[in-house]
């Protein structure tokens, strides 16, 4: 346990030393604020739904701008020859980092919520829709954080590992609308794994518990291959 | 405390490690040394558990790195070949990371984070971030890593590579001291650093395990013939006939002949003047290095005095060859290579016998050919494989142009220029 969170520290530790992050939280709060400025002032309605879109697209790009040096960075300057050899388990290095990810998520969520309260000077909220709203954009975030970390996992170039991060979760978004047009039939059945419809119930104010295990279950998943994909490379 | 059971790496489509088989004791400085590609890095990656072996097994103090990976680990210090720091981290900051990765206890960390830094010479350097330290200090830094959880094995990639000359004598200061606490596996390319650092040495080619014993004793296993190279001049032809008719001597090898035997009007002038050369094929008296092996021990040197005295053919030089541990690394590195060509001999270290024909493509080797195959290289053989070598060597290239061949055709060519200037 302490290993993984010395990883976990050390993580923030360079997540905070590197340009990327602030160049990455300065791009989600300029076009999120734009974003919200438009709305609230075009509209002049105290209503926080319609910022949440507006944030998902900006994850879209902020994230694997986040999650790409997770490991690739190690590979790249040798550093993942002094985890590996380490007694700390690959488990608790991709938990290690993938926490560290998911508190930078964190970060941005709370951020966020300066909007709502600025809303609140002028008007009553409708809290929970706006609770439960966090809640799907902090797990919306969470699981796209674990895709990136996949993502980096197969590359050494962190670019490659960004741009790989990217398309996966692009994919994973647009199961809603292939499911749709392309894919008439099993259509159904494919929206069941976009990460985006999922939280369209959350952000009616609905909280259902199969979406949130789905998030899990989701993060799941996709740590468990990085580990697995790191696990290959010993076998390299 | 090591023990390395027959491991293997295989790859698809490069060579890997095959069959490595070895084992340290407690207190132990073993040199890994081997030609670039050879595996040393794959086969230290395999001791500290950052690849997985494909076959065999690697025990440490007995137990086993695929069973217990985090028990082993944690007796493992490792410096990979570039040190594995972070550049954007202060060193107090990375050794506290490291303190805390490696199980060092907490209370404790102080402590011993204090005394690496002091013991490495990197006092008065904690606040500084890893990004602005010299090459120097980043190894002092990455040693200091891999000593920082007192790891009872200590695993070196190439410690001194990139250093300068002031700074790899610091580092192997600091080697030796370290090897008296713990047991040190080092690899290097540089032969000196063996001599000065290790009392075992482990020569390790093509993935194999070629030589395994102490540096001196090393040179001495392989100088058991008894070898001497004459500078003589005469005809080439007739000084090895004479002198393979000596009983004592075992095998005669033409190294160079300062004129291209095939070519009479290459001769020089001087050298067909003075001997009115009977023998129009041999170009005329000329300068000739031999190599002559006697059958067992015995000293020949007398005898191949007084047979050329008696034949009127002045001796020039007349050396006693003992191999240094380069000439070692050379032989066990090259003969290997040459195996590889032709796959005839076996593939252990003393027993690798190369052929005449196999000699003339690489000179040194020349020097070292095993006693067993000296019936093969008969006289002729081997004289039309110099007039080869020789011819080869002005012009271009020898046949085998693989890497570890280069150090060998410099050689030759070196030694042609000697003769040259003799002339």
């Amino acid at each position: 346990m302490r290993r993984l969170w010395a990883i976990c520290r050390k993580e923030l530790q360079l997540y905070f030393f590197s340009p990327t992050v602030y160049v990455a939280f300065a791009f989600y709060f300029l076009v999120s604020g734009f974003f919200f400025s438009m709305d609230f002032l075009g509209n002049q309605t105290v209503d926080v739904r319609p910022l949440f879109s507006n944030f998902m697209v900006i994850y879209l790009f902020v994230i694997p701008l986040l999650t790409m040096r997770l490991v690739s960075d190690e590979m790249r300057q040798g550093t993942d020859e002094l985890l590996l050899t380490s007694p700390a388990s690959l488990t608790e290095i991709v938990v290690g980092k993938y926490l560290a990810a998911v508190i930078l998520q964190f970060l941005l969520v709370v951020g966020a919520l300066i909007y709502p309260f600025i809303l609140s000077r002028f008007g009553a909220l409708d809290l929970p829709v706006m609770w439960l709203s966090f809640l799907s954009l902090f797990l919306l975030g969470a699981a796209m954080m674990a895709v990136g970390l996949f993502a980096s996992t197969l590359s050494a170039h962190q670019m490659v590992a960004g741009i790989a991060g990217f398309a996966m979760i692009l994919i994973l978004w647009m199961l809603e609308w292939l499911s749709g047009s392309i894919l008439p039939k099993g259509g159904e059945w494919l929206q069941l794994f976009s990460i985006s419809a999922r939280t369209v119930n959350l952000q009616k104010g609905l909280l259902d518990w199969s979406d949130i295990i789905f998030y899990v279950s989701f993060i799941v998943v996709f740590v468990v291959l990085s580990i697995q994909a790191l696990e290959r490379k010993r076998l390299r | 405390m090591l023990e390395v059971q027959k491991v293997s790496k295989l790859y698809t489509n490069r060579r890997g490690v095959d069959g490595i088989d070895f084992s340290m004791s407690r207190g132990e400085i073993v040199g890994f040394l081997g030609p670039n590609g050879a595996g040393k890095t794959t086969t230290m990656r395999m001791i500290t558990g950052y690849l997985n072996p494909t076959r065999g097994q690697i025990l440490v103090d007995g137990v086993s790195m695929a069973d217990h990976p985090k028990q082993v680990r944690r007796k493992i210090g490792y410096l990979p070949e570039t040190p594995p720091l972070y550049p954007e981290m202060r060193v107090r900051d990375y050794l506290k990371f490291v303190a805390d990765l490696r199980d060092v206890p907490a209370r404790s960390q102080k402590k011993r984070i204090g005394e690496v830094v002091e013991m490495l010479g990197l006092s008065g350097r904690e606040g500084q971030v890893i990004r602005g330290l010299s090459k120097g200090y980043r190894q002092r830094l990455g040693l200091a890593q891999a000593i920082l959880h007192e790891p009872d094995l200590l695993v070196l990639d190439e410690p001194t590579s990139g250093l300068d000359p002031k700074q790899i004598i610091e580092i192997r200061k600091l080697i030796r001291e370290l090897g008296e606490k713990h047991t040190v596996l080092l690899s290097t390319h540089i032969l000196p650093e063996v001599n000065s650092i290790c009392n075992r040495v482990l020569i390790i080619n093509q993935g194999k395990i070629v030589s395994d014993g102490r540096p001196d004793e090393l040179a001495g296993s392989l100088t058991e013939r008894f070898e001497v190279t004459l500078t003589v001049r005469g005809l080439q032809g007739e000084l090895v006939e004479a002198l393979s008719a000596i009983p004592e001597v075992a095998e005669v090898t033409v190294l160079t002949a300062s004129s291209a035997s095939e070519t009479p009007a290459a001769g020089d002038a001087q050298a067909s003047a003075a001997a009115g050369s009977p023998h129009p094929q041999d170009g005329g008296a000329s300068i000739v290095r031999l190599k002559v092996v006697s059958a067992d021990h015995t000293d020949v040197r007398e005898a191949l005095f007084f047979r050329l005295a008696a034949l009127g053919r002045p001796i020039l030089e007349m050396n006693k060859v003992s191999l240094s541990l380069e000439d070692v690394f050379l032989k066990l590195t090259t003969d290997e290579q040459v195996d590889l060509v032709e796959p005839s001999g076996e593939s252990g270290a003393d027993a690798a016998a190369p052929t005449a024909a196999e000699t003339a493509a690489l000179a040194r080797p020349a020097a070292s050919a095993d006693p067993a195959s000296s019936a093969a290289s008969t006289a002729p053989a081997s004289s039309t494989a110099s007039a080869d070598l020789a011819s080869s060597t002005a012009s271009a290239a020898p046949a085998s142009s693989t890497a570890s061949a280069d150090p060998a055709r410099t050689d030759a060519e070196e030694t042609a220029k000697g003769e040259d200037d003799h002339a």
